[in-house]
C-alpha cells in the first residue's frame, strides 16, 4: 500500500539528530514490546510480512508521530485482535482495571 | 512452530529464519540485464518502494530464490521466486540535478522478479 | 507538554499512558498462556548486553588482517560471519559490500528498519526514524554531513536500501597508519556508524563515537 512507511525521498523532516551513547532500549516499555513483538510472531498466527503489514496499517498521520516501538505496540495489537487472540474490550478492561489497581 | 520458552529461545534465536526457498525456480534475468520497475501499486503490502517504480536499472547481483513479501503476507501463499539487488543510478531516480551534486552515485534495491520486467 | 518535538523522539502518548499499555497487554499475554514471562527477559538480555556492533568489529577487523577471510566475507557474507559463531534472526542471508578510496556503501530500510541483528544488534533510534529513512536515498551527501562525513567528490556513493530479506553491512576501509596494531587493537576502531556507511573507521588514538 502507498502508506507513510514508504518514505524513500521525502523531503522536511530535518536533520538526522544521533544520539550520543544510545541505550539499547529507552525505558521498560521498550523492551517489553520487542520481546513481546519477537516471541508472539513464533505463535505461528502471522509470519514477518503480516507483521510489516500490520505496522504500515497504522493511521499515517500517526505513523509519522509515533517513536518505532509505538509502531510496533500498535501493530502488535492489531494483529492479536485480528487472530483472535485477545479482544479489544479485554484490552480495555485489563487497563482500567491496572490504572485503578495502581493509582 | 513451537511457543518462545526460556529452555528454546536462544536456540531459536541463533537458528534464525531465512526467507530462501529451496524450490527450483528459473531466474527471469541475470546480472547485466536491464530492467524496469513495474508500476504496481497494491492496496495490500508490497516491498517496491514507490520512489523506484517505473525506474530502470541493472541486476547487480542474484541473491537466489526467497519468499515474495505480497503473497505471503495476503496469506496466499510463498510464491518463490529470485530476488536480485538492481543498480539505478540516481540521475534515472532523481533527475541529473536533483541528487549526489558532482558525483557517481547509484541506489541498489532488493526486487524480486514479479517487480521486474526487461528494459 | 511544550509545544517544540524533535520526530525521533516524540510519541504520541504520554510514557505512563504507554507503559500502562504495554503493561496490561503483557499481563494478558501471560495469563493466556501466549508468551513465557522468562523467555522475554532471556530476549530482552540478549540484545541489550550479548548481540551488538562489537560482533561485527571483530569481523571487520579479521577482514582487515586475513586477505583469505575477507575473500570469503565479501564472496558469502552469512556464512563467514557464522566462522565466528554470530549467526541468526535478521541475518541469515547478510551481504558485506567494501568500502574502497573509489566507493563508499550506506544502508538505509526505507520501508521498515532491517538491519543485521547479529553483527550489529538493534538499530539505533535515528535508523528507525523518518529522517534518515526519507534521506539517505535522497541526499546521502547532506545525510553524511549529518554524521560529520566529507568524502572526496571523486568517491562513488551507493546507498543500499534493504527491502528484502538480505542484510547489508559495510565493510569500512582500514584507516591509515594501522600496520602494527593487533585485531583486538583493530576493532577497537570499528564503530557502529562505520559499518551501516554513515561513518568511517577511527583513527588510532581519536576520541570515541558510535
Amino acid at each position: 500500500m502507498n502508506g507513510a512507511h514508504d518514505m524513500g525521498g521525502m523531503d522536511g523532516f530535518g536533520p538526522i539528530n544521533p544520539e550520543p551513547d544510545e541505550p539499547v532500549f529507552h525505558g521498560e516499555w521498550e523492551k517489553r514490546v520487542f520481546a513481546m513483538t519477537v516471541a508472539t510472531g513464533f505463535l505461528g498466527h502471522w509470519n514477518i510480512d503480516m507483521g510489516r503489514q500490520a505496522r504500515e496499517q497504522v493511521d499515517p498521520a500517526e505513523y509519522l508521530r509515533s517513536s518505532y516501538y509505538e509502531k510496533w505496540l500498535q501493530g502488535l495489537e492489531t494483529l492479536l485482535v485480528e487472530k483472535g487472540l485477545i479482544t479489544a474490550e479485554e484490552l480495555a478492561a485489563r487497563k482500567a482495571e491496572m490504572a485503578g489497581g495502581a493509582p | 512452530m513451537p511457543k518462545l520458552t526460556a529452555d528454546n529461545v536462544e536456540d531459536i534465536l541463533r537458528k534464525g529464519d531465512s526467507a530462501r526457498l529451496p524450490d527450483k525456480v528459473s531466474a527471469k534475468f541475470e546480472p547485466g540485464q536491464q530492467v524496469v520497475v513495474r508500476n504496481l501499486n497494491p492496496l495490500g503490502h508490497t516491498r517496491a518502494p514507490r520512489y523506484i517504480r517505473g525506474k530502470t536499472g541493472i541486476i547487480d547481483r542474484d541473491h537466489g530464490v526467497m519468499i515474495f513479501p505480497d503473497t505471503h503476507a495476503a496469506g496466499t501463499g510463498k510464491s518463490p521466486q529470485h530476488v536480485y539487488s538492481v543498480r539505478f543510478e540516481a540521475a534515472e531516480v532523481w533527475g541529473p540535478d536533483s541528487m549526489f551534486p558532482g558525483r557517481r552515485g547509484a541506489i541498489y534495491i532488493d526486487l524480486w522478479d514479479d517487480y521486474l520486467d526487461r528494459a | 507538554m511544550p509545544s517544540e518535538h524533535s520526530h525521533d523522539h516524540d510519541h504520541s502518548e504520554v510514557p505512563s499512558d504507554l507503559a500502562l499499555r504495554v503493561k496490561a497487554l503483557e499481563s494478558l499475554l501471560v495469563e493466556k498462556g501466549l508468551v513465557d514471562p522468562a523467555a522475554l527477559e532471556i530476549l530482552i538480555d540478549t540484545y541489550e548486553t550479548k548481540v551488538g556492533p562489537r560482533n561485527g568489529a571483530k569481523v571487520v577487523a579479521h577482514a582487515w588482517s586475513d586477505p583469505d577471510y575477507k575473500a570469503r566475507l565479501l564472496a558469502d557474507g552469512s556464512k563467514a560471519i557464522a566462522e565466528f559463531g554470530f549467526d541468526g534472526r535478521q541475518g541469515k542471508d547478510i551481504v558485506v559490500v567494501e568500502n574502497t578510496e573509489q566507493v563508499h556503501n550506506m544502508v538505509v530500510c526505507t520501508l521498515c528498519s532491517c538491519y543485521p541483528w547479529p553483527v550489529l544488534g538493534l538499530p539505533p533510534v535515528w535508523y528507525k526514524a523518518s529522517p534518515y529513512r526519507a534521506r539517505a536515498v535522497r541526499d546521502p551527501v547532506g545525510v553524511l554531513k549529518d554524521f560529520g562525513v566529507t568524502l572526496p567528490e571523486d568517491v562513488e556513493i551507493r546507498v543500499w536500501d534493504s527491502t528484502a530479506e538480505l542484510r547489508y553491512l559495510v565493510l569500512p576501509q582500514r584507516p591509515a597508519g594501522t600496520e602494527g596494531l593487533s585485531e583486538a587493537d583493530l576493532a577497537e576502531l570499528v564503530t557502529r556508524d562505520s559499518m551501516i556507511g554513515t561513518g568511517l573507521a577511527k583513527q588510532p588514538g581519536a576520541g570515541g563515537t558510535p
